[in-house]
């Protein structure tokens, strides 16, 4: 059974079929799915029955993997899963669904939030690798939203505007919208904001994309009103529908994306019920932009 | 000449014509005009070469004018204008344009939000009329969503979970949220956060809206970000295309909306380098439509 890919909507987003990730992968395997990430962005694989052993595994194909620490607010001694594997399921380590007031489930609704992963972290994500091993019948679909046709329809006034400005990405801004300010001296600290570019090429395919998440609090030398205002206004460009894939989730899809090319949320559920997905993430190799001293 | 209504592309904005509202105007008129409202919510009336009294004056038919708290919170010497007329410029009191930082070019860029006027009154405002003085020549347009339409489009599961909510507005919510915090000590008070229902009911049609705006910072007995993302998600679905007409000025126009059916934004313009001079009137709120609580309960500060 060979690989085969089907596009899902007329901009991006693939299907794939023929390819059992739970097995090692060939090397020919590998490099289509490279070439498949190239040129959707996001790549969908159903019925892979992993373990969190065979997420990273099959994940390590495409790089290392980064690790979660720095991107989120779980006490280790608290962790469900281990340091390689993002608990993006709305459950505590006894596997009960978090309360309706706990701090993680607060931190977490962060997600609701068009973002890229990792795009607080100086070097930013590459790809990230989400299981379904338990979904919801009714919502909680992941959202994405391809950042190169979303830069390809900005007007050239625009291009130019945007083409060397530099944006600050902290976890303290996406929450901040959400009103979640309880944070300790330590957490602060953690999410101390990084650099970005604002507009990306691919270091494949050469293509430029809009590099925004709900991260970004601010333009560097712009005043902090007008840049999120702006950043604001470009958001909500990229993620009108042409633009974008709602995935409706069956229990063992993986669904893979370019964090460099697409941006991502979920969608509302009713999280009393248990969803347990389970990311792995495949570490970017460098930065976009050079740090502040 | 009899005034005319017509409707624009978009079904809930009335073209209006046949009037000429520099003038006095008799009660058929009026009445006219408020049955527009009420039918379309929006109204666009062109060529109005007003004065600010001739603003004001129209705008007392439909009942008595608020002061703006833009204007309440300027010091008189630095104020343009009457305290009855809201100063939508970027212009400062000797008629220059604002510098890039000034405080209150950050504190208005809150106006590119989704919003209604004065929500963060426990009364709320009824109508607000723009009048275009001077306009940019490119951008500057003013969007209006219909409240109702995007109401009606609601799933029934929708609309029996936000029936009854109750969420707190501030004006200091919309500004955190871009990161505007410089609030004076003395205006804490004009700042505190009010509250309304999510769903309201117009007193003449009877059609329920969706009483959204970027001022909502919490919803009643919610946790605060499970509320905020929900109002996002809302306004998100209030806001899509089908429910937005996007208003392309023309000097003296004056568009009226109804701030209890629509929410309304401004879009960005080259505001270093061009003028606009909008001016707006405000009819005040005329009761509150939820008990008040005596005291903020939710945190106002973001980050």
């Amino acid at each position: 059974m060979a690989i085969a890919i089907r596009q899902i909507t007329p901009v991006f987003a693939g299907e794939v079929s023929g390819l059992d990730i739970t097995q090692p992968l060939g090397r020919d395997d590998v490099a289509a799915i490279e070439a498949g990430m190239d040129r959707y962005a996001v790549l969908v694989f159903h019925d892979q029955r992993l373990n969190d052993q065979q997420q990273q595994a099959f994940s390590r194909n495409f790089g290392e993997l980064e690790s979660t620490a720095g991107g989120n607010i779980t006490q280790a001694q608290d962790r469900r899963l281990d340091p390689y594997m993002a608990d993006v399921s709305n459950l505590d380590k006894d596997h009960k669904p978090l309360a309706r007031d706990d701090r993680k489930r607060m931190f977490n609704l962060g997600n609701r939030l068009w973002h890229s992963d990792s795009s607080f972290r100086a070097v930013p994500a590459k790809y990230s690798l989400l299981s379904g091993r338990i979904v919801v019948d009714k919502g909680g679909r992941t959202e994405f939203a391809d950042m190169r046709a979303a830069y390809d329809a900005l007007d050239a006034a625009t291009k130019i505007e945007i083409e060397d400005l530099v944006c600050e990405h902290s976890l303290l801004y996406s929450r901040g919208t959400l009103g979640f300010t309880d944070l300790t001296e330590d957490e602060r600290a953690m999410m101390h904001p990084v650099r970005q570019r604002l507009v990306r090429t691919h270091p494949v395919t050469g293509r430029k994309s809009l590099y925004l998440s709900s991260h970004i609090g601010s333009i560097i030398g712009w005043p902090v009103p007008e840049a999120r205002a702006f950043i604001r206004d470009l958001a909500e460009h990229a993620t009108q529908g042409q633009f974008t894939y709602a995935h409706a989730w069956r229990q063992w899809d993986l669904v893979m994306w370019d964090n460099r090319q697409l941006m991502h949320r979920v969608t509302r559920f009713d999280d009393t019920q248990v969803r347990d997905v389970r990311r792995t993430t495949v570490a970017g190799d460098g930065l976009t932009v050079a740090q502040a001293a | 000449m009899t005034i005319a209504i017509d409707p624009m592309q978009t079904g809930f904005v009335g073209e209006v014509s046949g009037i000429d509202i520099t003038r006095p105007l008799s009660q058929d008129e009026v009445a006219a005009i408020e049955a527009g409202m009420d039918r379309y919510a929006v109204l666009v009336f062109h060529d109005q070469a007003l004065t600010d009294d001739q603003q004001m004056a129209f705008s007392r038919n439909f009942g008595d004018l608020e002061v703006t708290l833009a204007g309440e919170m300027t010091k008189p010497e630095e104020r343009r204008m009457a305290n009855e007329l809201g100063d939508v410029s970027n212009l400062d009191h000797r008629n220059q344009v604002r510098a890039r930082d000034d405080a209150k070019r950050l504190y208005a860029l809150g106006n590119r939000l989704w919003h209604t006027d004065a929500s963060f009154r426990a009364t709320g405002a009824i109508y607000s009329l723009l009048s275009a003085r001077a306009i940019p020549s490119a951008g500057g347009n003013t969007e209006f969503a219909d409240m109702r339409a995007a109401y009606d489009a609601l799933d029934d599961t929708a609309k029996r979970e936000i029936e009854d909510l109750v969420c707190e507005h501030s004006i200091a919510f919309s500004r955190a949220e871009l990161g505007f915090t410089d609030f004076a000590d003395a205006h804490r008070a004009k700042i505190a956060p009010v509250r309304h229902r999510l769903v309201s009911t117009h007193p003449v049609t009877g059609r329920k809206s969706l009483y959204l705006a970027s001022h909502i910072g919490g919803i009643v007995g919610w946790p605060v970000p499970e509320a905020r993302a929900f109002i996002r998600d809302l306004i998100e679905h209030a806001t899509q295309p089908q429910f937005v007409h996007g208003h392309v000025w023309r000097v003296n126009d004056l568009v009226m909306w109804d701030n209890r059916t629509t929410m309304h934004r401004a879009r960005r313009y080259d505001d270093m380098n061009q003028v606009r001079d909008m001016r707006r009137t405000t009819i005040r709120g005329t009761g509150i439509d939820v008990e008040q609580a005596p005291a903020p309960a939710t945190p106002i500060a973001a980050e």
